[in-house]
């Protein structure tokens, strides 16, 4: 029973695999993930699509523990111990939630720079599925 | 302007409306919560349905309920279509009108806010609320599978987020913002494991010490176990009837005089704000409003402490203290059973149980007791409570109730 179908999977294949946004023709606010309508404006057609540079700052973010994870990141988990995701605040606005990669755990804070990185996600009943990780920056960067 | 306020059932006292009634509660009941291996999910819903219509002072004739509107997730997927039909069938309420409410963890008390508004209608005069929910027969792995699905599951559920972790991600800002110490989270889970020891109903019987909350195992920094709700089997049910009615079925009921409901984006990165739920706060201005009433008034309250880091936000969200400050009420003690405001009398979420579709009306179970003074325990009851209130979310603030109660 794999947890995201191939087809839906597919559906956004742009934002996950280019971080590809729409910015609103109406308001200018740029929206990622793209949705059904502006986030700030509620308009729902009339979006240009930019890419984003992939770079932001930590938000917040949690470190998920032993025996917690999802059944199909318990390999990645029985592996690694724990792993950690955080909501990261692209420097075009947005946020997204991501794996946080490269990072010494003990050293996370909210406010570190961080870059998206492209990453095989997980496998499941023999499909890879594919996206954004985003890995932590020296301070200049 | 008072003419218009002069519906059925309302108390005029001195110049003030004192009670509006929307719909009485004159019957409720309740499995205990935690593991049932020898219960299907019908059986639990009728243990707490015979406790339910036994608890009718004046008693109740079955063939009255006219409609039941069941809250579950279907966790596990044992009935996926139908449930309120198959719970009715096995009760034999054949002149029901049976329907089924699904908003995740906020499910029954979504069936009960359609039952007060089927109520109000006029449509029905006697209605059965429900909430179900069997967790515990599955694998710990189909269990994490089944709870994920009320998050985003796009983006949120890609990056490996279980419900513990979106609530960590709300601790770890919410921390962050108001320069709060962990162990004020910690706080909640001592005096809910309190209030659960006390509680013969509840799944974790057992006080804990502060530093026992404090070094459990991490389950999503920095939620420990001792942060998290259970996983559980239950059901509730509650007997709900037209205002005008109720002391046709006791000369004690409690009536419903306010409640709301609200929602919110299912992904935490398309919020602006982190350090409390906007869900929760539409639920309650609007059950505020039209209780007229102020979150000061509240004597006692029962709120979605699935993490404790949500029943800080709780005492935010609903007016029990300014933003940033929730934190304080559990250290100075104002929600302790003998407090100013006591909450979660029955151990909340954190140690009575969640079994999903269950908490809301088990919520309500709760207060129907503590307003009529019966708590099965008299070392829980509150003392002296007129006025309780029940907040309910689903998943990690999606959707929310607030309801207002009143001797
Ligand atoms: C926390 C969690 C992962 C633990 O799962 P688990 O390890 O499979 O738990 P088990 O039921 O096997 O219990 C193992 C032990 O931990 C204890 N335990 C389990 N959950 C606990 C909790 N939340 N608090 C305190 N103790 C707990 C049990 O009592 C048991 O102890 P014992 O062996 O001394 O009797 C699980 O309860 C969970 O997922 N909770 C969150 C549910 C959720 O997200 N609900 C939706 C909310 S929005
Ligand atoms: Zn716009």
């Amino acid at each position: 029973m794999a947890f995201v179908s191939v087809p839906v999977y597919g559906r956004n294949l742009r934002d996950k695999y280019g971080l590809e946004a729409s910015k609103c023709t109406s308001c200018g606010f740029i929206n990622f993930p793209s949705k059904g309508s502006c986030r700030r404006c509620s308009n729902t057609e009339g979006f240009t699509k930019v890419n984003l540079s992939g770079k932001g700052t930590i938000y917040s973010y949690t470190i998920i523990g032993a025996g917690s994870a999802p059944p199909e990141f318990s390999a990645q988990q029985k592996a690694s111990g724990s792993y950690a995701v955080g909501i990261v605040e692209l420097d075009e606005g947005p946020r997204i939630v991501a794996q946080l990669i490269g990072c010494d755990p003990e050293k996370l804070k909210i406010g570190l720079r961080v870059e998206a990185v492209f990453r095989k996600i997980y496998e499941e009943e023999g499909v890879v599925i594919y996206g954004s990780k985003f890995r932590c920056l020296s301070k200049k960067q | 302007m008072l003419t218009s306020y002069r519906a059925k059932g309302q108390v005029y006292h001195g110049c003030l409306w004192v009670l509006k009634r929307l719909a009485a509660i004159v019957g409720a009941g309740q499995t205990r919560f935690g593991d049932h291996p020898d219960l299907s999910v019908k059986e639990l819903f009728a243990e707490a349905y015979r406790e339910a219509l036994g608890s009718v002072d004046k008693g109740l004739d079955a063939k009255k309920i006219k409609a039941l509107y069941v809250g579950t997730l279907g966790v596990g997927g044992y009935q996926i279509g139908n449930v309120s039909a198959a719970l009715a069938d096995h009760v034999g309420l054949r002149d029901v009108a049976a329907f089924r409410v699904e908003n995740a963890c906020a499910s029954s008390s979504f069936a009960l806010l359609s039952a007060v508004q089927g109520i109000l209608s006029s449509q029905y005069d006697v209605v059965l609320v429900a909430g179900v929910e069997k967790m515990r027969d599955m694998s710990s792995d189909r269990a994490k599978y089944w709870l994920g699905v009320s998050g985003d599951t796009e983006y949120e559920r890609l990056a490996g987020m279980t419900f513990a972790g979106h609530y960590a991600i709300m601790a770890t800002r919410y921390m962050h913002e108001h320069s709060v110490d962990k162990k004020y989270l910690s706080m909640i889970a001592v005096k809910n494991h309190y209030n659960g020891s006390l509680n013969p109903k509840a799944q974790f019987q057992k006080a804990i010490s502060l530093e026992e909350a404090l070094k459990a195992p991490s389950l999503a920094y920095p939620l420990n176990l001792y942060d998290a709700c259970p996983t559980s089997d239950g059901a509730s049910v509650l007997i709900v009837v037209k205002a005008e009615l109720a002391k046709k079925f006791t000369d004690t009921p409690v009536y419903v005089t306010g409640f709301g409901a609200g929602s919110d984006t299912l992904a935490l990165h398309d919020r602006e704000d982190l350090t409390g739920l906007r869900a929760t706060r539409m639920a309650a201005d609007q059950a505020y409003q039209l209780a007229r009433i102020k979150s000061g008034d509240i004597d006692f309250a029962e709120v979605h402490d699935c993490f404790t880091i949500a029943e800080i936000m709780a005492y935010e969200d609903l007016g029990f203290a300014k933003r940033g400050k929730g934190w304080l009420l559990a250290d100075d003690g104002s929600t302790k059973l003998s407090g100013r405001i006591p909450v979660n009398p029955s151990g909340g979420l954190k140690a009575k149980g969640h079994p999903i579709g269950a908490t809301g009306a088990a919520q309500t179970y709760e207060i129907f007791h503590q307003l009529r003074g019966t708590a099965d325990n008299p070392s829980r009851q509150v003392k002296g409570a007129e006025m309780g209130l029940s907040h309910n979310v689903g998943g990690s603030g999606a959707t929310a109730t607030v309801f207002i109660y009143q001797r």
